[in-house]
Parts: C-alpha cells; structure tokens; sequence
C-alpha cells in the first residue's frame, strides 16, 4: 500500500514538472504539428510537383497527372512518426532519470521512505504516458484530416499498423529506463539506446531473423498497400511485448543497489 | 534516558579505501551531537549509512531499537535528512515540496498543513511565495531543515549544514539547530569547530575510519590535561623570576607560559606574582579548545 501511495504522489510531482517545465507544452506542439503535416504533405505534392515539374521534365521525369490518395498521408506519417515522434520523445527522455540521481534531488525523498521503485514506476509511466498521448494524438490528427480530404477506407490495416509502431516506440522506451537504472548521464543513456537500435539493424539484414525482432514493427507501413497481413507482425509484436517487459524487471535490482 | 542512536562497529569500504573502520557511537536523546572529521573522513558515509542509504560492510545501526536495514523505509520514521547541498525542484514552492515530503512521510493532509506552516515559520520562509528555483543556498537550507523536521524525527541528522554558507547565513542555521534541539535530538556533522563549541552537547571526533574521542564536550575539556596558564609581566625582567621559580615554565614573546598547569599551579603561580610584586599586564587561563583537541586527535 505504501508503494501505490508513493507512485501516486510521484507521479504527481513527475506531472506537475512536465508542465511547469514547459516539456508538456514543447511535446504537444511537435505531435500536433506532425499529425497535421501528414495530410498536409501529402495534399501540397500535386502542388510542389507542378512548381518543380519543368526541373523534372529536363532531367527525363514525367510528373503528368498524378492522384493523392489518403495512401500518401499514412504513408508520411509511417516515415515522420519514427524519424521525428519517436527519436524527438527518446532524445527527451535520455536524461528524465539520470538528472535525479546526478542532482541528488531523490535523496531528502529517499530518506524519507520513499520506495525506489515507486520512483522508476513513476517515471516509466509517465514517459510512456507522454509518449502515447503524443503518438495518438498525432495519429487522430492525421486520421481526421485523411478522411476528410480523402477516404481512410482505401488504405488497409492503419490502425493495427499504428499500433505495432508504437508498440515499438514503447520497446525503445523501456531501453531508456533500463540504461537509466546505470547511466550516469544522458549522453550514456542515449548512446546505449542507439547502440541497440544498431545492433537489431544489423540483425534486421540476416535473413529471417528480421522478421522476429521488434525493429521489424518500424516497417509495419507495408501493411498499408496490403503487401503484408497483421499475422505477419504477430511474433515481433510478442517478442516486443516480452523485452519491454524483461527490460523492466532487468532494472529492478540494479536501481536497488544504485548509489545515492 | 536511553539512545536514540546506537552505532556498533560500522565498517564500510568503497573499492581499496577503507573509509569507516569500527565506528562506534552513541546518541542520547535530547542532545545535539557534533560530528567533527576532516573532509573525506566519512562523515557522509557514516550518515548515508544512518539513513539506510548505504549498505555497511559490517556492523549495526539502531535508531529507538530498531535496526537500520537497507532502504530504511522502517527506520525512515524516526529520523530527519538534511544533505550537505540540499536539491529540491526548481518549479514548486516550499509549501509544496513540504506538502510532498509530508505524503511520502505517510502524515495526513491536515497534519502537513498545520506542520508546514509551523515549520516554514521556524525557517523563516512563511512569507515566501515564490518557487525554489529563485533561492539563495541559505533559503535552501533553511528549506532543508524544514522537510527534516516535517514527520517530527526523533533524530535529525545534518550533513556539514553550515559549511557552504556566509557568516549571517551560518548563525541563522546554527540558531535553527539550536532551537530544533529542544524537540529533537540533532546529530550533525561539520568540520567547523566553532560551530560545535556554540550548539552541541557532546561530540565525536571521527579519525582514521574510527571514533577517535567522543564524549560531552565539558567532560572532555575537563579531561584533557593542556590547560596553560600565560603571565605577561609589565617589567620583561620580571619573567626570568617566574623562570626560576617555575623550571617547568617557557618564556614565548616575553609571555611566561606554564603548560599542562592544574588549579593549583595556577593558584600557587599566582600568590607567587603577589609575594614578588611583579606588575603584570595580563594573567590568563588558557582552555583547551576543541581546534587544539582536533589537532592532537588528528595527529597534526
């Protein structure tokens, strides 16, 4: 019970930093500005292609009568979630734990009985709370304005496919608060983020592994044209599932014997 | 009056350095305990260890009888924690970091309230509105005394509270210290020996990873045996009277010196000087203070 008291009033605290550190309002402006670009890239392509289509014609291209569906928009937000949302959220987030220990704020609370895991408990969940509301969001935008111009109905699995990417922008974070439970800086949480992401990259080019690593939900936009099925991500959707978890009981004990 | 804190045998090693070796002390209640060392000496980690911050290689810690563990949730009751540089979060302000120490402490609602604002007026912060981030360090020590004390500990332990501090902030905190004492006993670490001559009861001297005196400070002012007595002569030819008189005497700037003088040396030096009618400027009894006793446990 003291447990669930402590996560309550850090999570409080955790909430009321997000917003008075201005972090809340700089999240919000990027997810809502990515959900509108999605559509909004897609609808200029006609546009900047007829400005740029007497540079095309010169060099060969025909740009002659080209259609924007409601493919375009999901297309853009399956190439701008990963490469801005999610890189943007885990570059934030690469000193929302270490900066505690560093500053030596935890240690008035910590003497107190503040229990150490209510506080990475705290923390995890309220950067996957950021990170979810800004996903959604950004993907409600980018829905609404779809259907509106055009017709969400053409496009196959976007929900689903939504879903596995930010499955894995969850799997990403879940890196973040394990090197935290060590690091002693943002620089070394985030360098330990990236090396994993290189490392399932490099895997990723060996053959079948690729489909079984969580890397492989960063691609579910293949589900869009129907050129793959949901059944296909099912077992890098577990496998993702299962190294977030592991990921998170992994930093248990190492935060209970980190010095304070 | 029983202990409100036992240590027993503390040892703690960080890599090759043995930093405590056998610490053992004890604090009774009511009492502010000055817990004098060198930097380095293990002042902090003897504190952290307290706290149930740090775990000990070996030995016990009890506060109220109940053994410290790691994490100190259990123990966390009983005591108060002011770090050396205390950090709070910039964007909330004393009321509501108090409010939020005080959940975590497990009090009720109305219960923070009523000790918030007793405390913020102990500290002198009542009238402040602002968020910490606009602090001054002596504001945030001030604020740290504040949460130390907001679950009323019977133990509130300071780490080096006055060290960063200016000569005004210095007497503030001290005068706080002071006034905590009368509820609370107050354990706390420094290498300001001033400051432990004007608030503490009794102290410990911490030397070489152990507690090399510890004791109340009349007592051990009484026991050491450096008291001098210092006669300076109005006549500098007067001196080599006391000389001849006194073999055991020195003559250091013209000043007669008799070291390790007890009352009766003092007394018999002194009808000595009537009997003669030596003129002097100046007849003094020197106490032994706690820098000399600190330099002699140190060994320097």
């Amino acid at each position: 019970m003291r447990f669930l008291r402590n996560l309550i009033t850090f999570t409080g605290k955790e909430l009321m930093e997000l917003c008075r550190s201005g972090r809340l309002l700089i999240f919000v402006i990027v997810f809502v500005a990515l959900g509108v670009m999605n559509p909004a890239t897609a609808k200029l392509t006609p546009w900047l292609l007829e400005t740029m289509a007497d540079s095309l014609e010169a060099s060969g291209v025909s740009v002659n009568g080209y259609t924007v569906t409601a493919m375009d928009s999901w297309t853009q937000f399956f190439k701008n979630m990963p490469s801005i949302g999610l890189l943007f959220t885990v570059v934030m987030s690469g000193g929302f734990f270490t900066s505690e220990y560093s500053r030596g704020t935890l240690i008035p609370l910590l003497a107190k009985g503040l229990s150490r895991n209510a506080v990475t408990a705290a923390k995890t969940f309220t950067l996957l709370l950021v990170w979810s509301a800004g996903y959604w969001l950004s993907y409600g935008i980018t829905y609404a304005y779809t259907d509106f111009y055009w017709d969400n109905s053409t496009v196959k699995n976007y929900a689903f496919a939504a879903f596995a990417l930010w499955l894995f922008g969850v799997t990403l974070l879940c890196c973040v608060v394990f090197f935290s439970s060590f690091a002693n800086s943002a620089v070394q949480v985030l360098s330990g983020v990236g090396v994993v992401y290189i490392v399932m990259s490099l895997l990723g080019m060996v053959g079948t592994i690729s489909d079984y690593l969580p890397s492989y939900l960063m691609q579910s936009g293949e589900l869009l044209t129907g050129q793959a099925s949901p059944e296909d991500y099912f077992t890098a959707v577990w496998i993702a599932a299962g190294a977030s978890a592991v990921l998170l009981a992994a930093q248990i004990p190492i935060v209970a014997k980190r010095r304070v | 009056m029983g202990n409100i804190l036992d240590i027993t045998g503390l040892c703690k090693r960080f890599g090759s350095k043995q930093v405590l070796n056998g610490v053992t002390l004890s604090v009774p209640e009511s009492c502010v305990f000055g817990f004098v060392g060198r930097n380095g000496a293990g002042k902090t980690t003897t504190m952290k260890s307290i706290i149930g911050l740090l775990k000990p290689d070996d030995g016990e810690i009890t506060i109220c009888g109940e053994r410290v563990t790691y994490g100190g949730a259990r123990t966390s009751r009983f005591t108060g924690y002011l770090p050396d540089v205390p950090e709070f979060y910039g964007y909330m302000t004393a009321r509501e970091y108090l409010s939020m120490c005080g959940k975590i402490a497990e009090m009720k609602p109305s219960e923070i309230k009523t000790r918030s604002d007793e405390l913020l007026e102990l500290v002198g912060l009542s009238g402040e509105k602002h968020r910490i981030k606009g602090y001054s360090r002596g504001m945030k020590q001030r604020l740290g005394i504040a949460q130390a004390l907001i679950n009323r500990p019977k133990l509130l332990i300071c780490d080096e509270p006055t060290s960063a501090l200016d000569p005004v902030g210095r007497r503030e905190i001290l005068d706080i210290l002071k006034d905590a004492g009368k509820q609370t006993s107050v354990f706390f670490s420094t290498h300001i020996l001033s400051d432990v001559e004007r608030i503490c009861d009794r102290v410990a001297f911490l030397e070489g990873g152990k507690v090399a005196l510890c004791g109340d400070i009349e007592e051990i002012r009484r026991k050491r045996s450096d008291t001098a007595v210092e006669v300076l002569p109005e006549n500098p030819a007067d001196a080599a009277l006391l000389i001849e008189r006194f073999p055991a005497g020195e003559l250091c700037d013209g000043c007669f010196v008799l070291k390790n003088a007890s009352g009766i040396d003092a007394e018999e030096l002194m009808r000595f000087i009537l009997e003669k009618r030596i003129s002097i400027i100046r007849f003094e009894r020197r106490e032994p203070d706690l820098e000399n006793m600190f330099m002699e446990v140190v060994g320097e």
